[in-house]
C-alpha cells in the first residue's frame, strides 16, 4: 500500500553530497515532514526529541501527542521516507519515546503562529 | 512464549493485570459512543475508549522485554487467561454503570499506574506518566458526572449508588490483592506498598463516592474465589468482548 500524506509535494530534493552537519541536515529534513492532522511540521509540533547519526544510520527519538494517536504509523512512514531519501543515509531508526510526556507547551513559537493563523489555539 | 501457556513472572503478571483491564475498559467505554445521554458524552466515551486502547498497547509492549510476544498476548489468549478487573466482565447496563466505572475502575487503575510509575521498572517510569496525563481528563469527566447523577437524587442517585457498590469490592481486591506476589513486587520496589495504594485510593475516590452516600473505608475487598494465577476474582470477561479485544473477526483483513 502506498502511503501519501499531505505535504510530501513540498519536500525538498535530497542533498547531492553528504553534509558536514548531518544532525542539522536531518533536523531540517524532519522540518519538512508535516503532522497528518495539522499543517505544521513534526519539529514545530515538538514531537522530535532527538536526532543522531552514526555509521550511516539516522536515529530519531520521536514522541506522539497521544498514546492512541491514530497517525503513528503514517508519521513513522513519513519520517522513514523523507530521511531515507537522502543518499548518505543507509538506515533510519525510529525510537519511540514517551518521556517527558508531550504537552502543547512543546509546540514552537513558529508552530503556534501557524496554528494561530488557522484559528487553532495552542 | 505466550501468557497462555506459561507461568508469567510477578512483574509480567502485574503488567497483564493493568493492560487487560485497560483493554476491557476501552471496549466497555466504546459501547456507549452512541446511546449515551448526549452527543458530547458519546464523544467523551469515544475519546476515553481510544485512550484506554493506546495505554493497553504501550503496556502490552512492555512484555516484550519480559520474554513475551506482545502480538500473541494481545491476539490469541482465551477469556479465561485474562487478568482484567472483574467489574468489566459484563457490559455496562446503563449510564450509571458507565459513570461508576469511570470513577471506581478507571480511578483504581490510575492509582495502580501511579504506583507503577513511581517504582523501579524503567519502562513504567518513562511511559506511564503520559498515560496518567491523559487519565486526568477521565478523572475530571467521571467526577463531574458522578456528582451530577448523585445530586439529581431519586432514581439517578440510587442507580449510581448501586452501580458503584457493585463494582467496588471486586475492584478493591483487584487493586489490592493482599497476596505474596504483590508484596514481593513492593519489596522489590516495583510498586508502592499496599498501605500506600489504599491511602492513595482513599485520596482519589473517597470524596467523590461520598456524594452518592458511599463510605469507601467501609467497603471490604471481595476475596472469595480469588484466582491467584490471574490475580483477580472468579469469572472471566464475556467471550464477545474478548473476541473484539483480540480482533478475531478481522484477523484476515489486516492487510499491509
Amino acid at each position: 500500500m502506498v502511503h501519501a500524506s499531505g505535504g510530501r509535494d513540498r519536500w525538498s530534493a535530497p542533498l547531492r553530497e553528504a553534509p558536514e552537519d548531518k544532525r542539522g541536515a536531518l533536523r531540517e529534513a524532519l522540518g519538512e515532514v508535516l503532522d497528518p492532522e495539522l499543517p505544521i511540521s513534526l519539529v514545530e509540533l515538538g514531537l522530535v526529541y532527538g536526532v543522531d547519526f552514526a555509521g550511516g544510520t539516522a536515529r530519531v527519538d520521536l514522541t506522539f501527542t497521544a498514546t492512541a494517536c491514530p497517525c503513528m504509523d503514517f508519521i513513522k512512514q513519513d519520517v522513514r521516507d523523507r530521511i531515507g531519501s537522502e543518499p548518505w543515509v543507509d538506515k533510519v531508526e525510529i525510537n519511540e519515546v514517551w518521556d517527558p510526556p508531550w504537552t502543547t507547551a512543546r509546540i514552537s513559537e513558529a508552530g503556534r503562529r501557524k496554528l494561530g493563523r488557522l484559528g487553532v489555539g495552542a | 512464549m505466550t501468557a497462555g501457556d506459561s507461568t508469567p513472572t510477578p512483574l509480567s503478571r502485574h503488567i497483564l493485570t493493568l493492560a487487560d483491564t485497560k483493554r476491557l475498559l476501552g471496549i466497555r467505554y466504546s459501547d456507549w459512543i452512541l446511546g449515551s445521554p448526549s452527543i458530547e458524552t458519546g464523544i467523551a466515551a469515544s475519546s476515553m475508549a481510544q485512550d484506554e486502547w493506546g495505554h493497553a498497547r504501550l503496556l502490552y509492549a512492555m512484555l516484550k522485554k519480559q520474554g513475551f510476544d506482545p502480538f500473541e498476548v494481545e491476539h490469541t489468549r482465551p477469556a479465561g487467561r485474562y487478568y482484567s478487573a472483574p467489574a468489566l466482565d459484563r457490559p455496562f447496563g446503563d449510564w450509571a454503570d458507565f459513570t461508576a466505572a469511570v470513577v471506581v475502575v478507571d480511578g483504581a487503575l490510575a492509582v495502580a499506574l501511579e504506583s507503577f510509575a513511581a517504582g523501579s521498572f524503567a519502562l513504567a517510569r518513562t511511559r506511564v506518566p503520559k498515560m496518567l496525563a491523559e487519565e486526568e481528563y477521565h478523572r475530571r469527566f467521571g467526577t463531574a458526572w458522578f456528582a451530577r447523577l448523585a445530586e439529581a437524587g431519586g432514581d439517578a442517585r440510587a442507580r449510581l449508588n448501586e452501580s458503584a457498590l457493585a463494582m467496588l469490592p471486586s475492584t478493591l481486591a483487584w487493586l489490592l490483592p493482599g497476596d505474596d506476589v504483590y508484596d514481593g513486587l513492593a519489596a522489590e520496589g516495583r510498586v508502592w506498598e499496599a498501605a500506600r495504594v489504599r491511602e492513595r485510593c482513599e485520596d482519589r475516590l473517597a470524596a467523590t463516592l461520598a456524594r452518592a452516600g458511599i463510605t469507601l473505608a467501609d467497603v471490604d475487598p471481595a476475596r472469595d474465589g480469588w484466582d491467584a494465577d490471574r490475580r483477580r476474582g472468579p469469572g472471566a470477561p464475556g467471550e464477545e468482548a474478548v473476541e473484539r479485544a483480540r480482533g478475531d473477526r478481522n484477523r484476515d483483513l489486516f492487510v499491509e
